[in-house]
């Protein structure tokens, strides 16, 4: 099944400065969406919304399944420009992914989480070795494919890239198009913020954003 | 000292030494993951408004430190939830009015509190009902504890992410702040506020100095912690030293032992 996001009136305001006006649009289910836009134009307010870490002050986000109907939020797949992991954290990729894979109630983790996190490890491109060394004692190109293996571990219907191509080097950027291009074919929506529309490879949408949708183009 | 060990007195120590030391290193793991020790050591601190005021009512002293112990960590946790203070700040602010009231009300009190004992503690006076509070408290905390361990660890670690994948972070600050409160009336009686807070720092230290995995880190600091305070007790009997004071100052030297390990390891 593949999810759609409509964004109806979404206002976001910071200390009363107005950062999104009245945005009203649609991604499509299935496909590579861009939101563009300069600096401070909104579009990773609308990805933090999208991802309901912000609250907007008006208007809502609904997630659509393919006949239209909604559908309660989805688990979401999210590569953030800045990780908000600590670096001394006190874990290995594989722990960092079967915890976000797995992370209700209860201590350790299960075997199918193990098997379904080395598989998301090692489709992000981090050699078996590195899965099991601590977060702490990667490179930070070895750092961001465990993140990238966190988005896209357990197969979420939608994929949330915030400006990949300032959070990956060029090695970790080829990866990601190759996985956004089996992610989309597979039916997964994929939304990633961005300065360039190209930067994975193409979109089948764009947004530009600047305090609220100035231009829409499909292709 | 070994016929120390046939005291009933004794035993007990030992007892709720032991519980204490679990509790205080489970959750020392958290704290210092956290960044928790300020935190910690305000709502040990504000647990003394609460036992000033359970005294002026003729309540027991025990609700009143979870009561105000409580009262600061949530209110903590509102007023950085708000966005309106930092949690440092709000800490602050809140524990030093919870002491003033304290206080206030031991002024009002016709009789003496032990104010050394509330400081200080004193593990060796410890009878059969503190020993089953302390249990049932202590039962309470590990198995909360256990249950969201997972969700706990994700969103200490990485808060956006543990967000992403669907965990309550706020429930999960939240929760923490709770199990903070209920430690530091837990082992209130055995090292006292004073030095509640180093008993959650402490072992937590210790062993983040040595491992950089979370199991080795976990266990770590519950073994850190049964050092310090088993260590220390039997200590305070050999030296005659009051048991609070032994039992971080064992707990010093656990840690600058481990840093200097853990320099040790890394240049190896």
């Amino acid at each position: 099944m593949s999810v759609a996001v409509r964004f109806e009136d979404v206002t976001v305001s910071f200390n009363g400065r107005t950062a999104v006006s009245a945005a009203s649009f649609t991604i499509p289910a299935g496909k590579r969406t861009a939101m563009v836009g300069p600096n401070g134009g909104g579009k990773t307010t609308l990805a933090r919304v999208l991802l309901g870490l912000l609250t907007p002050d008006r208007g809502r986000v609904t997630f659509l399944d393919d006949a239209g109907r909604e559908l309660p939020r989805p688990r979401i797949g999210y590569l953030p420009q800045r990780s908000t992991l600590s670096p001394q954290a006190p874990v290995t990729g594989l722990d960092l992914v079967g915890l976000a894979l797995a992370p209700g109630p209860g201590f350790g983790m299960s075997r199918a989480v193990e098997a379904e996190a080395r598989r998301a490890l090692s489709r992000a491109g981090l050699a078996d070795e590195l899965a099991t060394r601590p977060v702490g004692r990667l490179s930070g190109g070895q750092r961001q494919r465990v993140l990238l293996a966190r988005a896209i571990a357990g197969t979420p219907a939608l994929l949330l890239l915030d400006e990949p191509d300032t959070a990956l080097d060029a090695e970790g950027m080829k990866t990601l198009r190759r996985l956004a291009a089996e992610e989309v074919a597979a039916g997964r929506t994929i939304v990633y913020v961005t300065h360039d529309s190209d930067a994975m490879g193409g979109a089948d949408a764009v947004f530009r954003i600047d305090g609220r949708v100035v231009e829409e183009t499909r292709s | 000292m070994i016929e120390f060990f046939a005291f009933p007195f004794f035993q007990r120590a030992l007892a709720a030494g032991f519980i204490v030391a679990v509790v205080c290193g489970a959750l020392s793991f958290f704290v210092v993951l956290r960044r928790l020790a300020f935190v910690g050591s305000g709502v040990s601190h504000g647990a003394f408004g609460g036992v000033a005021l359970a005294a002026l009512v003729g309540a027991p002293p025990g609700l009143g430190a979870l009561v105000a112990a409580l009262a600061v960590a949530l209110a903590t946790a509102k007023a950085s939830d708000d966005g309106e203070l930092t949690e440092d700040t709000a800490v602050g602010v809140f524990t030093v009015a919870a002491m003033a009231i304290g206080v206030v009300a031991i002024s009002f009190l016709e009789t003496n509190v032990d104010l050394f004992g509330l400081m200080f503690g004193n593990i060796l006076t410890v009878d059969p009902k503190d020993l089953l509070a302390l249990g049932a408290a202590s039962l309470l905390v590990l198995t909360l504890l256990t249950l969201y361990f997972r969700p706990l660890l994700l969103a200490s670690i990485d808060e956006d992410g543990a967000f992403a994948a669907g965990v309550n972070v706020t429930r999960m600050r939240l929760l923490v702040l709770v199990l903070l409160a209920l430690t530091v009336v837990v082992a209130l009686k055995v090292v006292g506020i004073l030095l509640v807070s180093a008993l959650l720092v402490l072992p937590g230290a210790v062993a983040r100095s040595l491992t950089s995995r979370w199991p080795g880190f976990l266990l770590g600091s519950i073994g850190a912690s049964l050092a310090m305070v088993l260590g220390g007790l039997l200590l305070s009997v050999a030296l005659d030293v009051p048991s609070g004071a032994a039992i971080i100052l064992t707990g010093t030297l656990c840690f600058l032992g481990s840093v200097a390990a853990g320099r040790l390891r890394r240049r190896a």
